[in-house]
Order: structure tokens, then sequence, then C-alpha cells
């Protein structure tokens, strides 16, 4: 699909150039028309409200507390897909606000900032930012231990306070709903929670989850980033070698782990992963080594190096990253060398999905200049090797069901006692929207809600004796991030100062009713919802200038100025 | 399942509304002579029929297609343009001044205009126009309507635009889906909306089509007139009290609605082909000789 830019801008110009004009936008639509200098004008991308009514809300107040410092900024709502492949493919965006999935750890910093992934797509780097000063310490990080990596990732985030390249603004709670008779006190996230709840439901009766996020033609690719609400989904699926759980992290797929440290092995980290015996893709092939070596070659280049360069996968990218070599042993066991990393940031590598060699390296062919099928398939009939497999989609419905042959039923993974075999089915009911999936919860046609609820979806059910709302804290994060190629955007000093201008307090007040965390502190404005350096930075964190959600003109008009801007006639002035 | 619900008690109320409607406007009698002899009646405007059948044909098997070559193609996303326009011109945007007005029995009294009125609306001309001695009306109401949907399916195409209660919560409500008079209509609603399709406003361009051919046949309807009128700008209206459009979109439906009846009256589908005959045998057999003289 070629999509010339300059033509995309004139037709977007000639649509637009009536309704602009009439507004007093000609200015804005042809930049060219005037010399010297004019008003900042800036353009905030984010999903339209009934897709996710907390970034619109936080868009409100960023929009108005800029126009308050005299920038002419304005929203564009767009669809979540739409979103997603303007920001993180395309990279054609100024500000935008969205959700952030989930930071798994410090080192996922790295993918996001390290300049090393300025090129790539994905939330590889999709500010474009570059500083050698941020990449010396996120390559630090890697191999520290202890107090010296405290003290890296304090500079780093007191950099980083400076620099601000994106920053975030609250840590929401996942609220969710589900029938009261499931004694539920948080959703459930994790694949063995589902197959516990399954083993709860009388009579094989299925499992009926009420969605209003995923449609039936969403994509069931685990590797890109457009088009996919199926995180859960996904999850359930495709296993990994290691599986986050409540007790940190278990071997999932690996039977065993050993580690072979730098001292022994010629100074590289070197796992040494075997299989559990027997393993099995939802076809019935045999799942090997060759599968997991096939992965951790594919994240790193999806076209198998038949591209000019390579065409990494738009998610696991900065897991993958940590892999120098993967080396097949036998059938059960391979040998993970990493670059560098400690024992602790190495083994996020391991928690990627595996995925089968035989569906996926027909996949590696390319599709226009840098592109690979895999990257586009929509994934229709996903194989994996994870606890449910997938039966069928259609326009309301999407059905799992678990799998006989997995791990947890064969041999067991450690830490787990092997749940009884289940028959019964996940069927992820499709709605319109919130209001319908609640209505399905009272009425008792789904079981409990997948998405991730606001406050007010929930309000209304909070008294329903039959009904039970659930809570559990995320890592989750709203992020307002910057495109620094753009001209003002491209200036830290004023990133800065943008980035203060969301009362952070007053939006979990307000919009969030309590249910969410403000991102406070160095780490956490960065994502990292809670970091012992925090304690180590001297710097102080700056402060919303105004009050209860409300810029003081005053204030942030001399923030602005402190920073080298100028004002003319009410207008800041780039 | 729910979607079927819906629109099970959306068809009985719509009936109710027609049968009510019939009796009063057209009578029974004057209705059971019209249907014995259908045929004719059929056989007459059976070619704006088929054309208007085609559009929404198309329109149904792009379905997939058209949101694509909208968003990376040819559309560009105006809705910050409306928003800037309407703020420059208005002191407060319409849609918030009429969102203040809020209460139960206004929310109920919009989303029945929205929903049941607009059904009502859209259908009972032709049951109007199909009794009268000649199908020219039906024709024109045929012609209005699919002008109207073409037309709307091309500006979609060519402008993304979000409505009020997508834009901006804080400012803006969307009433319809909190309302709690219809909880369900989001079924129906999302099935057949598009949330980055509201200018114009087809809901208003309709209506008011329906309005402006009840004024043109005021002679054979003069009831229908005050009843259209009030129905199409309640439901012109409740697109604004409910969230969905702006104010822009509904001028611009109206605008729609004027050149959709402009073309009904204007042309007919026969017209159009007999004229394109016309052209074509012109030019191709200019062409013809004028190569066989060379």
């Amino acid at each position: 699909m070629s999509r010339s830019p300059t033509r995309r801008r004139l037709l977007a110009g000639l649509g637009t150039a009536t309704a602009g004009a009439l507004a007093g936008c000609a200015q804005r639509l042809w930049p060219g028309t005037q010399d010297g200098p004019r008003q900042v004008a800036l353009s905030i991308k984010t999903t339209p409200a009934q897709d996710d009514p907390i970034a619109a809300m936080i868009v409100s107040q960023l929009e108005e507390s800029l126009r308050a410092a005299g920038v002419d900024a304005v929203r564009e709502p767009m669809e979540q897909s739409e979103l997603y492949r303007d920001v993180l493919v395309e990279r054609e965006y100024e500000i935008f606000v969205s959700r952030y999935p989930d930071l798994d750890d410090v080192d996922g910093l790295r993918s996001m900032l390290h300049s090393q992934f300025v090129g790539e797509q994905g939330w590889q780097n999709p500010f474009g930012f570059s500083d050698p000063t941020v990449d010396e310490y996120l390559e630090a990080q890697l191999s520290e231990t202890g107090e010296r990596r405290r003290q890296t990732l304090a500079e780093l985030f007191e950099y980083l306070l400076d620099t601000a390249p994106y920053t975030a603004i609250a840590f929401p709670d996942r609220l969710a709903a589900a029938a009261s008779d499931f004694g539920l006190e948080r959703p459930p996230r994790r694949p063995t929670d589902f197959l516990e709840l399954l083993n709860a439901r009388p009579n094989d009766e299925p499992l009926r989850i009420g969605t209003f996020r995923l449609s039936s033609t969403d994509r069931l690719n685990p590797i890109t980033v457009d088009a996919t609400n199926a995180a859960l989904i996904l999850d359930l699926l495709y296993d990994p070698l290691v599986r986050h759980t409540d007790e940190g992290l278990m071997p999932w797929l690996a039977e065993t782990i050993s580690w072979r440290d730098p001292a022994v092995s010629g100074g590289r980290l070197v796992a040494t992963v075997e299989l559990h015996d027997e393993l099995r893709w939802h076809d019935g092939t045999s799942l090997d080594a060759t599968d997991v070596g096939f992965t951790f070659e594919f994240l790193g280049d999806t076209a198998l190096g038949e591209a000019e360069g390579n065409v990494p996968s738009l998610r696991y990218r900065g897991r993958e990253s940590l892999v120098d070599d993967v080396t097949v042993l036998d059938a059960r066991t391979v040998e993970v060398e990493f670059y560098g990393p400690t024992r602790t940031v190495a083994e996020r590598a391991l928690t990627v999905p595996i995925l089968p060699e035989h569906v996926w390296e027909p996949r590696s062919e390319l599709v226009g200049d840098l592109w690979t099928e895999a990257l586009t398939v929509d994934n229709e009939a996903p194989i994996g090797s994870g606890p449910f497999s997938f039966v069928d989609a259609s326009s309301d419905l999407i059905e799992l069901e678990p799998f006989d042959e997995h791990v947890l039923r064969t041999g067991g993974v450690p830490g787990y006692d092997s749940p009884d075999p289940v028959t019964n089915s996940l069927e992820f009911h499709l709605s319109p929207g919130p209001g319908a999936v609640i209505e399905g919860l009272l009425e008792g046609t789904v079981d409990l809600t997948a998405d991730w609820l606001t406050p007010e979806d929930v309000e209304p059910v909070e008294t329903e004796p039959n009904v039970s709302v659930l809570h559990d804290q995320t890592r989750s994060f709203y992020i307002v991030g910057y495109n620094v190629h753009q001209p003002q955007l491209g200036n830290p000093n004023f990133r800065r100062v943008v980035s203060q201008l969301v009362d952070r307090e007053h939006v979990v007040d307000e919009i969030f009713s309590g249910h969410a965390q403000p991102a406070t502190t160095p780490s956490s404005l960065v994502g990292v919802k809670e970091d012992e350096a925090d304690e180590l930075v001297d710097s102080i964190v700056p402060s919303f200038p105004g009050s209860d959600g409300v810029v003081d003109e005053e204030q942030v008009r001399s923030r602005f100025e402190d920073a080298g801007y100028r004002y003319e006639n009410g207008d800041l002035m780039a | 399942m729910a979607l079927v619900a819906v629109l099970i008690e959306l068809v009985l109320v719509v009936v109710t509304m027609l049968v009510t409607a019939t009796l009063v406007f057209v009578g029974p009698r004057r209705f059971v002579t019209a249907v014995r002899d259908f045929r004719w009646r059929l056989e007459a405007c059976a070619l704006p029929l088929a054309v208007l059948a085609g559009v929404l044909f198309l329109r149904w098997a792009t379905g997939d297609l058209l949101p694509q070559l909208s968003w990376r193609l040819l559309g560009s996303n105006i809705t910050p343009y409306i928003f800037e326009l309407e703020r420059t011109v208005f002191s407060q945007n319409p849609v918030t001044v009429l969102q203040a007005f809020q209460t139960e029995v206004i929310t109920t009294y919009f989303v029945f205009s929205y929903i049941y009125g607009y059904a009502f609306l859209l259908t009972f001309p032709f049951i109007a126009y199909f009794v009268l001695e000649e199908m020219d009306d039906l024709s024109t109401l045929l012609v209005a309507y699919t002008a109207n949907y073409a037309i709307g399916l091309i500006c979609y195409v060519l402008f993304i635009a979000y409505g009020p209660r997508n834009f901006d919560p804080f400012l803006f409500e969307g009433v319809l889906y909190q309302a709690e008079v219809f909880p369900a209509s989001g079924y129906l609603t999302h099935t057949v909306n598009v949330p980055e399709n509201v200018f114009p406003s087809l809901h208003t361009s309709m209506a008011m089509t329906v309005f402006f051919l009840a004024w043109l046949t005021r002679e054979k309807y003069p009831l229908w007139v005050p009843v259209a009128g009030i129905l199409a700008v309640s439901v012109l209206i409740s697109t604004m009290y409910l969230g969905i459009h702006w104010l822009s979109d509904a001028i611009a439906g109206v605008v729609l609605a004027l050149v959709s009846v402009y073309i009904g009256v204007h042309y007919s589908v026969e017209g159009v082909l007999e004229s394109t005959k016309g052209y074509l045998i012109a030019r191709f057999g200019r062409i013809g000789s004028e190569s066989r003289r060379g």
C-alpha cells in the first residue's frame, strides 16, 4: 500500500480548506503562507470518547491547559486501530494520548527510549527520541545490580524529568463486573484463572464473557499492534517459556532453566532451557526446540533475512533484543545467549509467546518495502500451544475451548495443581458498548466482563445483589506521547512544561473516582509504577501550575517564558 | 439476540404508527383499492426502486472497504474544524445549549423521535405516495432518497468526523447511550451507525426530505405537512440533543435534503438513462462518422 504523504496532505488540505478557512484556520492548514514567528499550534490525537472516555477526558484537560497557555491546541479523535496506525506505525502525529498496555519491567524503558529502536515500529521508541545520555543509562542498567543499578536508574529518571519524551498521567485500576455467585474478588487475568472458573461451571456450561472492545474482525495476530484488542485472548492461546504468575515468574513451556553466569561462559550470560516432553500445538503438530529458536529469530526479523535490513515484529521487540543467539541442542533443549543483561533482566526475554514455525515461517514473505505478511496477516484461526485453543469466530461470538494436550494437563507446571479436565468452552460475547455488557450481566446472559470498564460504567451495578464489581491494580498507564520530530516538540524545555499541564491528582479524583494511582514520582512519570530508585532522585517533581484541574494562566505562561518562549497578543509564539 | 428483540420492538411500534397514519391520512378504502392493483404501480416505479436497492446493496457490499478508503486514502478528519467553526460562531455550542434543557421527559421525547419517529417518517411516504393516481411522487421520493444516500456516502468517505459525544465528554453528553428509557438502543445504532460518519447528518437530511416533499404534495395530503414538519424538526433537534451530531451536520443535512429534493423533482432515472444514451449516441456516432470520413 503506497501512501504518498504529499498526496495525502493535499487531499486532506482540499477537504478541510473550506471549513478551516471559515474557522480562521487557514494559517494552520497552510503554514507556509505566513513568514516569521507564529502561534504554536498542536494537534492531539486520541480515540473517540465511546472507545476510551478516560483518554478523551485527559485530553480535555490538556487541551484546555494548552489553550490557557496561548497554544492553538486542537484534538483529533480517531478510531483506535487508526490511532495505533498513525502513532505506532506511520509515526504521523504531534501529541497522542492513549493507554499504554503494561510496562512489565524498568528495562521496558529501553525499547521505548533507546535510539537503537528509533527506526522501528510498534511501541519501539514511537517518539523518535534519541539522546546519548539516555542510551548510556539504559545500557548500563542492563548489567548492573543492587545499589549501582538503583543509582543509574535514579539518574535516568532525573534526566527524563528534564527531557520528557513522554509522560504518564495515572495508573488505572482495572474495573470489571461478574455474576456474584463466582465469588471473585478481582478480575481473572491469567489462563489458569479461567481454567478455575470453568471448573466452577456446572454441567459443562460455557463461561460467557461479555466484551465490547473486541470485534470478530479484530486481528488475532500476537506480533502486531494495530487492530488488536485481543490481548486477553492471545494470552490464552499462546504460551511462553516462562509465565508471570502471582508468585513471580514460573517455568511454563520450559520444564527447567539453568543459568551459566558470564564468568564461566566466556563473558556471556547463557540460559539452557529444557522443554517439557511431548508438547503439542493446537493443530496436533509437536512443539519442539526448533520452534523456540525460530520464534526468537522471527521476532527480531520477520523477513528471516530476506529483506535488506531487518523487519522486526511490532511487539516483544524489547525483550527479544536482549537475546544474542539461540542454539537448538536437541529436540527439547535450547541454549539462549544474552547480550549482557543480568539474569533478572534476561528472564524477561523468556516471557515472549512461542510461535509455531510451520505456521509463521511461510509468512516471512515481504509485502511492500518494509512489511512482511506476518505483520499484516489477520491470523484468523490462530494456532498456539496455550491452555485454550481457537474454535470459531462469528459476528457476535468468539469461542475457545480447553486444550486437552496442554502442558498443565499432561506434564504439569511446577507450582500448579493440575486442574481437573474441563470440556466447557470460553465464549466471548461481542456487544456494542459497556452499557449492553452490563445489561447482559444483569439479565444473566453473560457471566463476567472482559474489558476495562470506567467507574461510570460500573456505578449502576454497585448495589445490585447478583453482580459484584471487581478491582485490580495494574501497571498499565495513560500516556501522553510527543513526536520529537515536530518543530516545537523537539525542544525538551517545551515538552517539560507540556508534561506538567495535566493535574494528575485531580484526574484520579474526578475522572477515575479514585480508582487509579497518579503518576507523581520521577519513575512513575515515565510509567514505572514504583521504583526504589526514586529515593535517590534529588530533583523536585514540578507541580501542576494551577489547582483543581484548572490551570492558572499567569503561572503557566511564566513557565513557558522561563523555558525561553515569548508571547504576542496572548499567543505563545514559536 | 438482543438486536433481534430490539428490532421486533421497533417494527411493532412503527407498524402501529403506520397503520394509524394510513387510516387518518389515506383512508382504508383508498388503501385497499391501491393494494388491489399494485402491479402497475410497482411497475411504474420499478426502475428508481431498483436503483435505490442498488445503492443500498453497494453500501452493504463495501462495508469493510469504505472505512479503509476513507481513513487511509481519501478522507480527512474534519472534527476539529467543525468544533473550531462552531466555537468561533457561537459563544456556547448549540449542542451544549440544547443539552442544558435535559429532563427525563424531554430525553424520552427525543429518543423516541430519533428512533421510532425517524423510522415512521421514512416509511410512511411510501404508503402515502403509493396510493395516489399517478406514481410521479413516489418516483420523486425514491430518487430523492437515493440521492440522499449516495451523496451522504460520498461525504462519509471524504469527511471523517466524530459527533460531540465522541469529541469531548466534558462538554457534551452521549444522552442516547445513557438514556434509561431505551438502554438497548446501542444494539440498533451501533449496527446501523459508524461513529466517524456524522457529516452530514443523514437523519436530518432524510427527515427534511420527507418534510419538503410533504410540502410539495400539500394539496394531496394537507394534514401530513404539519405532522411531517414537526417530526422532521424533532429528528433534527434530537440528533443534536442526544449528542450525536453538531449543528454543522444538521445544517449540511438540510442542504443535502434540498439538493436531493431538487434532484428528485427535476430528474428521473428514465430521464437520466435517456439523456446518457442520447449523449453516447451523439458522441460515438460523431466519432464514428469522423473516423469514416478520415
